[in-house]
């Protein structure tokens, strides 16, 4: 009983923190983005076969592998004309790396292989692009201004949610299949080389979260163990007074016949059966937690003589 | 005839060029010096044999010499060797969870439950990780490198590794070596510190028995202590979830057969594993460098420090604390983590003192604490640093 409502008060505690921390949940969650889009394609990335076309980049922002099989690629040039490419299956380079892209071509030529589309992307005119999963889920979506020629419009950094209009200068460079922004430094090791080179912050900070860490387990535990203790000792004194009530009534009704007639019954009942002893002693080993770790220690270093 | 002759001539010279005596360098062999150095300890002192000997022949594999120009895909740096299989359970960083798995099934919480201000202490000994962490960035190591060095303060070689695999793969080698050649020399390094610190009387200080817990507590803590110090810093998930995971299976009295398996033949198989791809690590070419020696006096650096901060912290708690719940500073040393042998300290030292004051049981409970502390501080480290 004492632990059922234990359990109960930490399954209503769980409950209440999930509740809290579920009210600070976003949104967000494809895993496949539409990351980089060029429309007018000029003098810019070819493809195998040498030809300039309008590409539409794709990202897997999840540390996991995705499968673009059976994923839809729905362009709208105009209102009312959705064109639906879907990503064939069996090719095995259809499956997107974690954090890593992968490049369709809108050419309108589909039997050149897997990453070539069905459509082609209106040069200077906006147009809407949608991915959809296996499921027809939209995963994501986005319109695309109209761009000039070699101009793309892209997530600012992989993954994103700002887009821009990379026009190929030197701070914002057109980046087929490879990621929107290069990164060439580690910003956060940056930041503490600047403010934190003798690393000081780092130290009080982490001590900080250590201490607090172990501070609310110490926290939680005094206040566990002594509600145990007490709510046993209640439970023991209670078994010791209904103990003691029945012994007293016992006294007032029984007399010593009812006594001896008892035991004379659970001699019969149990007296045969030990008629003929086995002469075995059989003793029972207490498991103590601390010998069991005694056994796993090694032996102390010692100075041989 | 002379024609087969020079053919066989030939044929033996070019199979010396084969050979590890063509290929040695006077680095292999100071390599080899320091893995026999290593099985000595083992055998004939007793430290840390279970670590020492995998490990002290590791460095004996890793550093026969072989013409690395002829492909033969039998050097643990080489893709698709065998030592380099085996050496992927340390480089994707999945041994050290696995141990910490064994380590929470063999792991008894009950002193740390039934007097939970010893946390603390593990807390407190966390100052190695940091102390040694400053050093190293005034040594010139980048916050990344100085990181995963100053772990080894934290005296967990499973933890070490896994985060050195994150932080800085490169000095991986240098810091599980130190790390491990650390945890066997604690009781070399511990004592002298803890008696500096310490007076008689304070040595000699007895502390109240601890209660009885119950196994509603022992349950309740691997699952409180996953849940709290995991929303805290999700990043030492693999490290602290293996851990009370593992101690889950020891506490719950129904998967005893898992626990069993998780204490014993699994932790057996991956200590065996992990202490001979970490030694083998250290290829001459990879491990002799000044950073090595770096490394090497700020680990001996961080365990001063993390026994010293142990050892203080309880003389300042001690200033808080009734008389009655003062605890000896003799265990002080033990949140240091490297279970049991720095709790295993405190008893001995204790015993010195006083033939009938037994810490072994209360040093267990800073010493488990210092697990979890240092597995939350690696999570911090990876946190911020990755």
């Amino acid at each position: 009983m004492l632990k059922m409502n234990i359990y109960k008060r930490i399954l209503t505690g769980l409950f209440i923190v999930l509740g809290l921390v579920s009210c600070n949940q976003h949104d967000g969650t494809s895993k496949i983005l539409l990351n980089e889009v060029l429309t007018d394609n000029a003098a810019n990335f070819e493809d195998d076969y040498g030809i300039h076309s309008a590409w539409i980049e794709v990202f897997n922002k999840s540390y996991n592998s995705v499968d673009l099989a059976g994923y839809f690629l729905k362009v709208s040039n105009e209102p009312g004309d959705t064109i639906s490419y879907i990503i064939p299956k069996g090719d095995v380079l259809t499956v997107v790396r974690p954090r890593q892209h992968a490049l369709f071509w809108a050419d309108a030529k589909p039997n050149r292989g897997t990453f070539h589309t069905n459509f082609t992307l209106n040069n200077g005119h906006p147009c809407w692009i949608g991915i959809y999963d296996s499921g027809n889920k939209l995963l994501d979506e986005i319109v695309v201004p109209a761009l000039k020629t070699d101009e793309s419009y892209a997530r600012v950094q992989d993954a994103s949610k700002e887009w821009e209009i990379k026009s190929g200068s030197t701070t914002k460079y057109v980046t087929p299949n490879t990621n929107n922004q290069t990164i060439e430094k580690n910003e956060k090791v940056e930041k503490f080389e600047q403010h934190d080179s003798d690393g000081i912050g780092m130290s009080l900070t982490a001590m900080l979260v250590v201490f607090s860490g172990l501070i609310l387990l110490y926290i939680i535990f005094r206040i566990l163990g002594k509600a145990i203790f007490a709510k046993s000792e209640s439970t023991k004194q209670h078994v010791n007074m209904k103990q003691e009530e029945t012994t007293n009534k016992c006294a007032e009704t029984s007399s010593n016949e009812v006594y001896a007639a008892i035991a004379m019954a659970l001699h019969e009942e149990f007296g045969g059966v030990h008629d003929i002893e086995s002469n075995i002693l059989t003793i029972r080993r207490v498991h103590s937690p601390w010998s069991a770790k005694y056994d796993a220690l090694r032996v102390i270093p010692r100075k041989k003589q | 005839m002379g024609e087969f002759v020079s053919f066989i001539a030939n044929n033996l010279a070019d199979f010396w060029t084969y050979t590890g005596f063509c290929n040695a360098t006077p680095g292999h062999l100071v390599m080899i010096l320091v893995g026999l150095f290593f099985i000595y300890l083992a055998i004939s002192k007793e430290f840390e044999p279970m670590l020492l000997i995998p490990i002290g022949f590791g460095i004996l594999i890793g550093n026969i010499p072989f013409n690395i120009e002829a492909g033969l895909k039998v050097g643990i740096y080489e893709e698709g060797s065998v030592l380099n299989i085996l050496y992927q359970g340390v480089t994707a960083g999945w041994y050290p969870p696995l141990i910490f798995l064994g380590i929470g099934a063999m792991t008894d919480f009950s002193a740390l439950i039934s007097n939970p201000k010893l946390l603390l202490i593990g807390a407190a000994a966390q100052f190695g990780i940091f102390g040694a962490y400053m050093i190293a960035l005034e040594m010139g190591f980048n916050p990344m490198q100085a990181g995963a060095i100053g772990i080894i303060g934290g005296a967990d070689g499973p933890t070490a590794i896994f985060l050195s695999s994150k932080l800085a793969p490169n000095l991986m080698g240098a810091i599980a070596v130190s790390a491990y050649s650390y945890m066997a020399l604690v009781p070399v390094i511990q004592p002298p510190i803890m008696r500096l610190l310490t007076t008689k009387k304070e040595r000699v200080m007895r502390m109240a028995p601890p209660r009885r817990v119950s196994h509603t507590e022992k349950v309740m803590f691997p699952i409180i202590g996953l849940l709290l110090t995991c929303f805290l810093v999700p990043s030492g998930l693999p490290l602290l979830g293996m851990l009370f995971f593992g101690n889950l299976l020891k506490e719950s009295g129904v998967t005893r057969r898992l626990a069993e398996t998780a204490r014993g033949p699994l932790i057996d198989t991956i200590t065996i594993l992990l202490g001979l791809t970490v030694g083998a690590s250290t290829q001459a070419s990879e491990f002799l460098t000044w950073d090595s020696i770096k490394i090497f006096m700020l680990g001996a650096l961080s365990f001063i420090i993390a026994t010293a901060s142990g050892v203080l912290f309880v003389k300042l708690f001690n200033l808080i604390l009734p008389k009655h719940k003062r605890i000896n500073p003799l265990i002080g040393n033990a949140g240091v983590s490297a279970v049991p042998d720095s709790a295993r300290i405190s008893q001995i030292l204790g015993l010195e003192y006083d033939p009938t004051n037994y810490l072994l049981m209360h040093a267990m409970g800073p010493n488990v604490a210092g697990v979890i502390g240092s597995a939350v501080a690696a999570g911090i480290l990876l946190g911020f640093l990755m």
